[in-house]
């Protein structure tokens, strides 16, 4: 059995995460046919709570909704509702935390469950703890959505947690969008576009604050019994988001499609065909993963140049400039003036 | 369409059997020309004109409620119709010479529908400035449906946008002070979830009704998004929109909400903030706006763990 899923299986259960937008959608007067059409997915079904949706049939859903509604917040509404949800162990696992860096690490490790086709990845490092979002399916047009959604649950589900305001601050790849004021009010004023990655981040003194309601032992038994569900449901990453843990774990290695497609159990010619079903291709992703790490440590370790070169496996400096702007569109000297 | 026919069923009825007993009074009384006589560039002039005014009528029923305006605008159209209904009818049906009551039944409606449809418009004008009245605060110097606020019976950002650009240039032209007010409701995504999406939307439907009464004639409410609400404010320094700024934080800390379901009073809060425009574009204002909102709040430091 593959340890990642594709985006034709139908894993993620209808009366999580879908749900929520179908509801919202009918609450605002929307017909249910005009919103399931072309999904596959049929209302009365809906109702049994035993249906489970493929990550294709979830983006198609949320493209109907958008076409339907066409409002610049829902995203930011559906993503208010999404956590902690009602789950079963997760949100509760979630409900019990005592501080951050424990939720933080819950986002992290119950992604396939939280937030099944975007990814989020936490790395803590000395001044600031990131959640980089990735994209584990290839969304395509419905991935501002989600991301959208994602930060807006994560920050508002801390908020409700902690009962206090947090300082995040928000980096989004995309530019700056027309409807800018639905995130200054449901995200906060720091935010920031053209980031080259999608990233939430908060200093780390933040971390560790106790936060009101977690138990200690309750904590830990919701927690065992959420990894079980994850296990139960058969929750697992997406090909691109397993592929992004696998660059990331092997990035000072060589790394060719041969070598990556054994390591994914099936041959080059195969795993270039499932990377096309997902709308990508290897050097793409491999890009994509340099860029984001690149980034990191530029920003979080303080690396010069010739480090950062090195840590990617690039001999020469000429040729890793040469990459970076490719990846990025400027030379990582005037982004790491633009970072300041 | 059911409701259409449904509300409407005497009035389209009518028109109906008008129509029909114009038919059979021709039929009785002529003959059917032969196809090879018609004229077909005036059977689609006359039966088309007949087919739009048909679509006038439905467009009328469907977008008005009943009353005055409706009734004489519907009765015009319905005159017009039926004119142009018998004009062709006399390209297929041959009446004899003899025969002059039929010129009576084209010509004789169009006249008068022409009339019951001025003195409809005549009236649709003054109903207008009635509404216009109605949308005081909520409205500045033009109208778009499309930028209305999908909750709220106020417009929306880009609404504000729009008529911000227009009053920088007319504040910069004047020589006049321009200033915003923001407001938004405290921990409203506490609210949300403790009390519900629905009451949560209830409540900004009714705060947008309660800020109205609270504000001057010549202001402008608008939506911006979720929870937070900007007004604009020509002809207003900086203090005194400071001043507007407290006074409606101070009302919604008195407004009393009673939720829904078991009409419990809940208590509210909001932050406000305001800025007075400099030469600057409309969306370098709303920046600063959300900016000087979010500095009014309490500054987070982290607590010792």
């Amino acid at each position: 059995m593959p340890s990642w899923r594709e985006n034709d299986e139908r894993f993620i259960p209808a009366h999580y995460q879908p749900v929520i937008l179908i509801d919202m959608l009918l609450g605002c007067g929307i017909d249910s046919h005009k919103l399931l059409r072309g999904t596959g997915l049929f209302h009365e079904d809906l109702l049994t709570g035993e249906v489970c949706v493929s990550p294709r049939q979830f983006l198609g859903l949320i493209g109907n909704a958008r076409q339907l509604l066409k409002a610049d917040d829902l995203s930011f509404l559906y993503g208010q509702r999404l956590l902690p949800g009602h789950y079963g162990a997760a949100s509760h696992a979630l409900c019990q935390v005592g501080n951050l860096e424990e939720a933080l690490t819950l986002f992290s490790e119950l992604r396939n469950l939280l937030t099944p086709l975007v990814a989020p990845r936490l790395i803590v490092e000395k001044h600031t703890a990131s959640l980089y979002w990735v994209d584990a399916y290839g969304c395509g047009d419905q991935w501002r959505f989600l991301l959208e959604a994602g930060m807006v649950s994560v920050t508002s589900a801390c908020r409700w947690l902690a009962s206090s305001h947090l300082p995040w601050r928000f980096e989004f790849a995309h530019s700056q969008p027309a409807a800018v004021e639905q995130y200054w009010v449901h995200l906060d004023e720091n935010v920031h576009f053209d980031c080259q990655v999608d990233r939430l981040s908060i200093p780390i003194e933040f971390l560790h604050q106790a936060w009101p309601g977690g138990t200690s032992i309750a904590a830990s038994v919701a927690r065992q019994q959420s990894e079980r569900q994850v296990i139960e449901l058969g929750a697992r990453d997406g090909l691109l988001g397993a592929l992004q843990i696998h660059f990331e774990k092997h990035i000072r290695e060589p790394l060719n499609l041969h070598g990556v497609a054994e390591a994914f159990g099936c041959s080059p010619t195969t795993f270039k065909r499932k990377l096309k079903k997902h709308g990508t291709h290897f050097q793409q992703q491999l890009d994509l993963s340099r860029k984001r790490i690149a980034l990191h440590l530029y920003r979080e370790r303080g690396y010069a140049n010739e480090q950062v070169a090195a840590y990617l496996r690039f001999n020469d400096a000429t040729n890793f400039r040469r990459s970076f702007k490719r990846w990025t569109g400027v030379s990582p000297h005037v982004l790491k003036q633009d970072l300041g | 369409m059911k409701t259409l026919f449904a509300l409407h069923r005497v009035k389209l009825a009518g028109l109906a059997v008008a129509a029909n007993l114009g038919l059979i009074a021709y039929l009785v009384a002529g003959e059917i020309k032969p196809v090879a006589i018609w004229s077909w560039m005036d059977v689609f002039g006359e039966g088309g004109s007949a087919l739009l005014v048909l679509c006038w009528i439905v467009l009328l029923l469907k977008s008005r409620p009943g009353g005055r305006v409706t009734a004489l605008l519907f009765a015009g159209l319905a005159c017009l119709f039926f004119s142009l209904w018998m004009d062709t009818l006399d390209e297929f049906i041959k009446v004899p010479v003899s025969i002059t009551w039929d010129k009576w039944l084209e010509s004789g409606p169009m006249p008068i529908g022409f009339i019951l449809i001025t003195l409809g418009i005549y009236h649709w004008h003054r109903e207008q400035l009635a509404i216009s009245q109605q949308m005081e605060k909520r409205e500045g110097a033009f109208r778009e449906h499309r930028l209305f606020d999908r909750l709220t019976p106020l417009s929306g950002a880009d609404y504000l946008r729009l008529e911000l650009q227009q009053a920088l240039k007319t504040a910069q032209e004047d020589g006049w002070p321009l200033s915003l007010v923001v407001i938004d409701l405290d921990e409203f995504g506490h609210f949300n979830r403790t009390h519900g999406y629905a009451e949560g939307d209830r409540v900004l439907q009714t705060l947008s009704q309660y800020l109205l009464l609270n504000l001057r004639r010549h202001d402008l409410l608008c939506r911006l998004a979720g929870d937070r609400f900007v007004i604009l404010l020509p002809n207003t320094g900086e203090f005194q929109a400071r001043q507007l700024a407290e006074a409606l934080k101070q009302a919604v800390a008195a407004w009393a909400y009673h939720r829904d379901q078991d009409g419990e009073r809940l208590r509210l809060s909001a932050s406000a903030a305001s800025v007075t425009a400099r030469e600057e574009d409309a969306e370098s204002v709303l920046q600063r706006l959300n900016r000087v909102l979010a500095s009014t709040r309490e500054p987070i430091r982290a607590r010792r763990a």
